[in-house]
């Protein structure tokens, strides 16, 4: 990412503070506004707590002359994250680890007298393979007594997208990208089977929470104390956390997720072709690497396995449910498997397009995996090659990338039901068209195969 | 049974959404009238049963402390 100076651009909602990028470091100016906040987080050892166990993103407080911006209290230095990703990107298992870390904070914060002021699944990143609260601006002193002001946030952002997953079809993870606050508890209620009345925590939480949103919608009411015991607060964070635990989807075959077992790749020239693009990265030598149909992650973990930051991107939330879960099995701190279909990327959305950024924003990757994918552009999706090669290099610097051949089976599939209107698909037609955006580097053939593999580099670059 | 549970369940919260009001909350956030409202009859009803859960767990561990020291004494 190459970050523009200035205030974060997604950065804003909160009167707190706010990101700033200044000569390329990543900052945080805390206002005045936050003091007694900033201060009983640091004084009750909350932040220490949170950040010693990996939950909470680290920081290190800097010369209040480094503000942004009048009536600044402290500038923090924030750890860095790798890479941004945003939740309608995430498989069924990752959106549910960050719900869980989000309960887990909560309850540590009433235990020390403060609360979580939101619950955006936004403030959550994967970092080293593990769900991080990112914002240090979240909490707040808690009086008891305080309801919990981001009870709705919190079903919005994390169990009713889950729920919608679990109970009704997993793409509906999806819908977050048009509901920047949530999924609206309704359209929830509305969209998940009449079943989940039954279940306890989903008739509460969203079916019945849902009513008493619509009934309060337009009533003014008086405002009068009504306090909520910390007890009772405790048990309302323990309701939510039994239901997003008995939520759990696991995939079945579908589209891809058993892709390896049906390639016409002999076991030999799947190992084959894991060595030559560990050897094309060795000799790239990226500083991170994006895999575009990355599947299941194996070649990913041809990169992430060698320390290279890893983002494993695939249509299917099958396989990267599967690719999530052998990261989490395995403690993997380089990989990070993301639900994207490279030909319709995740678009800029939120105030300005500016908020949540574009995949092609969160670029350009140090090098790009794209194996056993160009057949699906040029044929599967009727994508002109040489508009495929464009949009590589403004992806990427480097390229790995596999040329599939019409011979091969994979392709043949792909044209056994329609017409063959792509005369220029074949290695010279390619290679002519990735030369005008890319200067190839390597050229080999992967044996006991038609398909051909190239190491290049960007033009643009 | 368990659906003469649950009727029971649902009829008290909906007694209970009917007998409260809200009150001011401050932050940036809004939290919704309704979902606030909400959150108060829910964490009451739920406490009920958290209450149960954290004293049987309590017994739990009791009995399994009186199991571990007649181990121990042997």
């Amino acid at each position: 990412m190459t970050p523009t100076e200035g205030q974060v651009a997604g950065s804003f909602r909160d009167p707190s503070g706010f990101l700033f990028w200044r000569e390329g470091r990543l900052y945080r100016q805390v206002n005045e506004a936050y003091r007694i906040h900033y201060d009983r987080l640091v004084s009750s050892g909350l932040a220490a707590e949170l950040q010693a166990d990996g939950l909470l993103v680290g920081h290190e407080e800097c010369a209040p002359g480094l503000a942004q911006a009048p009536g600044a209290y402290k500038v923090l230095r924030p750890e860095l994250v790798p890479f941004i990703s945003y939740p309608y990107e995430w498989s069924f298992s990752q959106l549910k680890d960050a719900a869980r870390l989000t309960l887990a904070v909560q309850k540590r914060a009433l235990a020390r007298g403060m609360s979580l002021k939101d619950a955006s699944a936004y403030n959550v990143q994967f970092v080293h393979g593990r769900p991080l609260l990112i914002d240090t601006l979240s909490f707040e002193a808690c009086p008891e007594g305080r309801p919990w002001v981001a009870y709705r946030q919190f079903c919005q952002h994390f169990l009713a997208p889950l729920a919608l997953m679990a109970r009704r079809d997993v793409r509906l993870g999806r819908l977050g990208q048009l509901h920047l606050d949530g999924v609206p508890l309704d359209l929830a209620a509305e969209l998940l089977p009449g079943r989940t009345r039954f279940a306890f925590s989903l008739l509460t939480h969203i079916h019945l929470h849902a009513r008493s949103q619509k009934r309060y919608q337009d009533r003014p009411v008086a405002a009068r104390q009504r306090p909520l015991s910390r007890f009772a607060l405790l048990a309302l964070i323990d309701s939510l956390e039994g239901a997003v635990r008995k939520l759990d989807w696991r995939p079945r075959g579908t589209e891809w997720a058993d892709y390896y077992g049906q390639t016409n790749y002999s076991g030999e020239a799947l190992d084959l072709k894991e060595r030559m693009v560990a050897d094309m990265l060795r000799e790239l030598r990226p500083r991170n690497v994006w895999d575009v149909g990355a599947n299941t992650g194996r070649f990913s973990r041809v990169a992430s396995r060698a320390g290279i930051p890893t983002v494993a991107l695939d249509i299917d939330p099958a396989a990267v449910e599967k690719n999530y879960r052998q990261c989490r099995r395995d403690s993997e701190r380089f990989l990070l498997p993301l639900v994207g279909d490279v030909t319709n990327p995740s678009p800029g959305i939120g105030w300005e397009n500016g908020e949540r950024l574009s995949l092609l924003q969160r670029g350009p990757a140090d090098a790009l995996l794209a194996l056993a994918l160009v057949h699906h552009l040029a044929i599967g999706n009727n994508l002109p090659l040489g508009k495929v090669a464009e949009s590589l290099a403004r992806a990427c610097r480097s390229l790995v990338i596999e040329f599939v051949p019409k011979a091969d089976s994979q392709v043949r599939r792909l044209l056994a039901t329609r017409e063959d209107i792509f005369p220029d698909y074949h290695a010279q037609g390619f290679e002519a068209a990735f030369q005008d955006h890319f200067a190839i580097e390597r050229r080999e053939s992967i044996a006991g195969t038609d398909r051909i593999l190239y190491a290049m580099h960007s033009r643009r670059s | 049974m368990k659906i003469l549970r649950h009727a029971l369940r649902m009829c008290g919260l909906v007694l209970a959404v009917s007998l409260l009001f809200p009150r001011r909350v401050y932050g940036y956030i809004d939290p919704g009238t309704g979902s606030y409202i909400f959150q108060i009859v829910i964490a009451a009803f739920v406490a009920v049963s958290f209450a149960v859960k954290v004293y049987w767990n309590k017994i739990k561990k009791f009995v399994a402390g009186l199991f571990s020291k007649k181990n121990d004494a042997h």
